[in-house]
């Protein structure tokens, strides 16, 4: 059950239409800043199929301008 | 993945990703999280007993760096076996609420405004001197709490009592356990249950007397159902006035009118006369028996007084005396049918049973809550069951400490560590111990709670400082305490943690420190004290209720009898306090004990526990054979011949509902603690009035709608609640009291029972409308 | 026998009765009749003679309380009744074969009735009886799977809301969106017991859905065997937080 979390960055201007888009994502948790245009994401897929999945629905998100990885674990 | 484990590996990601954010951008801020100290990995644990109720379960603390972070249960301790309820589990979250008192007030034209403590402290003790020196030493008076720690405790009662010299001092257990205490007192001289929890797993039958302890003493209950399911046999019989959650849970639910659990307990006893079920070897033996007087009054005027007086009888007296209390008669006037009376006297009085009856408020805060109390004593009695594993008659303690600091250290009017003022023996022992002159200790009681916040209002009593309890929400008939305590020339010093409606009214006040901020004691219902030390730091200027009243008797000129260190003082006044219960039948644990173990029964002798009094077997202070009431001259336990008497104010036609007030299972009394906890003012966010379904049906209120309660003191708007948390049965409502924006205790009444002067918050008459 | 108000002694206790007091029942009805003959002189004397005039007597007559029903508090009554029912080994069932995944792709929105997975026909045409497994749970050897207990046996007209999926296709496409489910471990600090994460209408019997080998195996409770859990577990009902008013 791989899970990641991340500082992910949104595209000048979109923080709230990002929240929503990674909101919407199945496997995700996040938490906005206050006073900061980033939020903490959290993800947690079954296996390592639906990460690969994840992560192509990551890159289809036009909101999203970067992820920056903060800590991973994957069950051996 | 288990489920624990995923969530920690979360909480890793979680924290991995805000610790470098705060890195890549100083200063940002995450909802719900801390801007500075995040928690890190490490957690180490503190015990401590929990702030809450009178079942006094045992926590361990997680402090990460100087915050409490989260809670367990103690599995090392006896008492709840690391179980906890939802208030305990989220217990540490009541030190964080954003508004908390941490800098002084004090109120200048008109206006609390926040002032050095040094000044607060200078100006209480030169407010005390003066209204001692314009107007007695009986114009001072000191208001604590069942909440108390023990040194709390101690050090008010060796400051008013032993030095300033006046009896003014009391608590709010006065209005919680003191019907107890006397039930104590009449029934075998000595205050504190004979039993302990392990009766608990030894019991075939659990009685529940007018106490809904499923939401009251959760562990206790769980503890209860835990022995029906491994037993199977086992039967929890709810006696009450209400249907509720233990109603739920229980094997039998008996509905019973208001007041009528005298005449039903008589009953009782008549029944297991009638079929020879009493235990006459135990009788013959071990008991005597008694009556005192009886048309005793309400205590509603100002200076009652009442003095009962006891006269021996035989056991043809109290036979005779039963026949009144037949289980048809009492069917008559209690709603119990005559049945269901027999029912439970053949509980009591199968030899094979063991039962053990609970009771908490609906005993205690009753106009007749001694005679109550002896009453289920009887019922023990007259079978011999008591004072062996499993049969018990078990009063429960509604507050952590009321047992451990105010009937323990004596902090009412007529008490002293140990014994009474009225007798010079125990005047002489406080004296000495004290160091003080013994003409210091006034042998004439003052002013139980009741009367002293009348003498306030007239002006008997000039000046008040209240610890750790909130009497602007509390006292019955709230009004006229209210305006009293807020008259010209009446100086209120309050010690609170958050702002409340008596921090509101006061001059001064005090910023304490809250429970595992400083060392403690605590004591519970089963004679179990725990210490905690000191887990996290005291913020601000937040200083502990025992060095407050520290520092205000060294300005008052008190220096050589309170002249501990910071560092050592509540080990220090721990040693001096128990030298006054040197004694095989109250003996305290040493310090170092405590401070070691999840708590320690007192007797403590030989370095044993003793679990059950009264009986050789397990109490070195008892001689003889079988059983020694040595609390009594004649050691024996005294039945007492009490009758039926009605409630100070029964519902008639102008007020027709029965008024009944409690608690909820995540509120803790006014709230002050618990409302600031967000998952427990997030399952019940406000008070209400539950109503009988039928009664709001034939009003036209349905669930939500708002309703005037009104009596003939006053009125307060609540929305009513229909099948809800509890039921009513017809013509009776039920507020519970946790909520300071719907004062219901400006419609109850100031009644009490006259040999105890324990308040009756259970019954008055009320009427309703629509609002 | 539980919390049955007004319950006649007359009827079979729980467990084997004592000989005495299984017998005392018939007995007592005599000794009470002649006890009535005997005795009526004597309460009258007693009461004549009797100190002050006998408050028991002069009171009013209170009618017996009628017994009140304990489905209050969203059915809290069905969590001890349940609980004590049943056995150890159900309570300690722990299979796997349930996830949260398949249990919310029933659904149309946290809460909504799921529909049926399997077929509910027999062989030869006639409906199941959707009680016979669903009420108590255990194992189907012919779906060979653990079945999930119902939070609400009350309700029996169980095709009103639970429907089975025919075909696969839309009718027309769909804009629906709902909110996300309730997510796990929402505890207020770690280790707390987490609060109920979801409305409790029809849903207030915690051991049908978190304890037992039917259950999703992400929401099974690893302390099955406590009986009280509203004594740890509250709902989440308010959004807010506490404001203190001062009035003063």
């Amino acid at each position: 059950m791989p899970v990641f979390s991340y500082i992910a960055y949104p595209e000048p201007g979109t923080k709230e239409q990002l929240l929503k888009d990674l909101t919407a994502l199945k496997h995700c948790e996040v938490m906005p800043s206050e006073n900061t245009d980033v939020l903490v994401l959290v993800t947690d897929t079954p296996d390592e199929a639906q990460e690969k999945v994840l992560q192509e629905k990551f890159k289809k998100l036009k909101s999203l301008q970067s992820l920056g990885m903060t800590y991973g674990h994957t069950d051996e | 993945m288990s489920i624990t484990r995923r969530a920690f590996i979360k909480s890793l990601a979680l924290n991995s990703a805000v610790a470098a954010a705060s890195t890549l951008f100083p200063g940002i801020i995450f909802a719900g999280w801390e801007k500075t100290d995040l928690p890190s990995g490490m957690i180490d644990w503190k015990k401590t007993p929990c702030r809450f109720c009178g079942t006094g379960c045992g926590l361990l603390i997680g402090v990460s760096g100087d915050r409490a972070v989260a809670v367990k249960g103690d599995p090392n301790c006896s008492v709840n076996k690391g179980l906890c309820c939802v208030k305990g589990y989220h217990s540490v979250q009541i030190l964080y609420g954003k508004d908390r008192i941490q800098k002084a007030l004090i109120r200048k034209n008109g206006k609390l405004v926040e002032a050095p403590l040094k000044e607060a402290l200078d100006l209480v003790a030169s407010k005390m001197q003066e209204t001692i020196e314009k107007q007695g030493k009986d114009a001072v008076s000191i208001y604590g709490s069942g909440q108390w720690s023990i040194p709390d405790g101690y050090a008010a009662s060796k400051l008013f009592k032993g030095c300033i010299g006046t009896n003014n001092v009391e608590a709010n257990a006065r209005v919680c356990m003191a019907s107890a205490v006397t039930g104590f007192f009449t029934s075998f001289g000595l205050d504190e249950p004979m039993g302990c929890y392990e009766d608990i797993d030894h019991a075939d039958v659990f009685i529940t007397w007018g106490n809904n302890m499923a939401e009251m003493h959760p562990v206790l209950f769980s503890r209860m159902l835990a022995n029906r399911k491994s037993k199977g046999h086992v039967e929890i019989i709810d006696f009450a006035t209400r249907t509720t959650r233990s109603s739920q849970a229980s094997d039998k639910s008996i509905l019973f009118k208001p007041q009528t659990d005298l005449a039903v307990a008589n009953a009782i006893c008549y029944e297991i006369i009638r079929n020879n079920w009493v235990n006459k070897d135990f009788v013959s033996k071990h008991v005597s028996f008694h009556k005192g007087k009886t048309n005793i009054g309400y205590g509603t005027q100002d200076h009652f007084k009442f003095k009962d007086k006891a006269e021996t009888v035989d056991f043809e007296t109290y036979k005779k005396f039963l026949e009144d209390y037949t289980p048809e008669k009492v069917e008559k006037i209690s709603g119990v049918s005559a049945m269901d009376i027999r029912y439970l006297a053949a509980l009591y009085g199968d030899p094979d049973k063991k039962v053990t009856s609970f009771w908490c408020m609906g005993m205690n805060q009753h106009t007749r809550g001694t005679w109550i109390n002896n009453l289920v004593y009887n019922i023990h009695l007259l079978v011999g069951k008591i004072s062996t594993p499993g049969n018990s008659p078990f009063s429960l303690t509604g507050q952590p400490s009321a047992c451990g600091t105010v009937r323990e250290v004596g902090t009412l009017t007529h008490k002293l560590p140990h014994g009474v003022v009225m007798k010079e023996a125990h005047r002489k022992m406080a004296a000495k111990i004290w160091n003080v002159p013994e003409k210091n200790i006034d042998p004439k009681p003052t002013y139980h709670t009741v009367e002293m916040f009348r003498a306030l209002d007239r002006g008997d009593i000039r000046f008040m400082w209240i610890q750790v309890t909130n009497p602007m929400v509390t006292m019955p008939n709230l009004r006229r305490y209210r305006d009293g305590a807020k008259k010209d020339g009446r100086f209120v010093v309050v010690s609170e943690i958050y702002p409340t409606p008596t921090s509101d009214i006061a001059d001064v006040v005090l910023p304490s420190a809250l429970w595992i901020e400083r060392e403690g004691f605590f004591g519970n219902s089963e004679r179990r004290t725990q210490h905690n030390d000191q887990i996290i730091p005291m913020p601000g200027d937040t200083m502990c209720n025992t060095w407050q009243l520290i520092e205000v008797a060294r300005r008052l000129g008190f220096e050589k009898q309170f002249p501990w260190s910071r560092e050592t003082y509540i080990e220090d006044i721990w040693n001096e306090y128990t030298r006054f219960h040197d004694n095989p039948k109250h003996r305290m644990a040493p310090y170092k004990e405590l401070k070691a173990r999840a708590g320690v029964q007192w007797p403590f002798v030989d370095g044993m526990e003793t679990k059950w009094r009264y009986n050789p077997k397990y109490d070195p202070a008892a001689k003889g054979k079988d059983f020694d009431f040595y609390g009594k001259p004649d050691n024996r336990a005294w039945i007492w011949m009490r009758p039926y008497e009605p409630a100070a104010e029964s519902p008639d036609s102008d007020y027709p509902f029965w008024l009944n007030t409690g608690r909820v299972l995540e509120h803790w009394h006014t709230g002050s603690m618990t409302r600031r906890v967000p998952i427990l003012h997030k399952a019940m966010p406000a008070s209400y009035v539950e109503i009988n379904p039928k009664d709001a049906d034939s009003m036209g209120i349905t669930n939500g709608s708002k309703v005037k309660i009104i009596s003939r003191r006053g009125s307060v708007e609540m929305t009513a609640s229909i099948n809800g948390r509890g039921n009513p049965p017809k013509g009776m409502v039920f507020v519970p009291f946790f909520d300071e924006n719907h004062l219901i205790n400006e419609v109850t009444l100031d009644a009490f029972c006259p040999i105890s002067k324990q308040v009756d918050y259970k019954k008055c008459a009320v009427k309703l409308e629509r609002a | 026998m539980r919390g049955k108000t007004g319950e006649s002694i007359m009827e079979k206790p729980k467990h084997e009765p004592m000989h005495e007091p299984g017998k005392k029942p018939g007995k007592i009805f005599l000794i009470f009749a002649g006890l009535c003959v005997m005795a009526l002189p004597f309460i009258v004397f007693a009461a004549i003679s009797y100190e002050s005039p006998s408050i028991v007597a002069a009171e009013t007559h209170t009618p017996l309380i009628e017994s009140q029903s304990l489905d209050f508090d969203h059915k809290g009554n069905t969590i001890f009744e349940t609980h004590d029912q049943t056995s150890k080994e159900y309570i300690e069932g722990i299979s796997t074969d349930r996830t949260l995944e398949a249990f919310y792709m029933l659904r149309q929105y946290p809460g909504s009735p799921p529909y049926i997975p399997h077929k509910e026909l027999e062989a030869d045409g006639v409906e199941m009886e959707c009680l016979t497994c669903h009420a108590k749970g255990g194992w189907s050897a012919e779906l060979k799977g653990n079945t999930p207990v119902t939070p609400h046996p009350e309700q029996l007209s169980c095709r009103q809301c639970h429907v089975k999926m025919t075909v696969d296709s839309l009718f027309v496409d769909t804009d629906w969106m709902s909110i996300m489910p309730p997510k796990l471990g929402r505890s207020h600090l770690p280790g707390a017991p987490p609060p109920i994460a979801h409305d409790l209408q029809a849903r207030g019997n915690c051991i049908a859905c978190h304890v037992g080998p039917g259950t999703v195996s992400a929401i099974r409770v690893d302390h099955p065997t406590r009986g009280n859990c509203r004594q740890c577990h509250v709902p989440d009902l308010h959004p807010g937080l506490f404001q203190q008013e001062s009035t003063f």
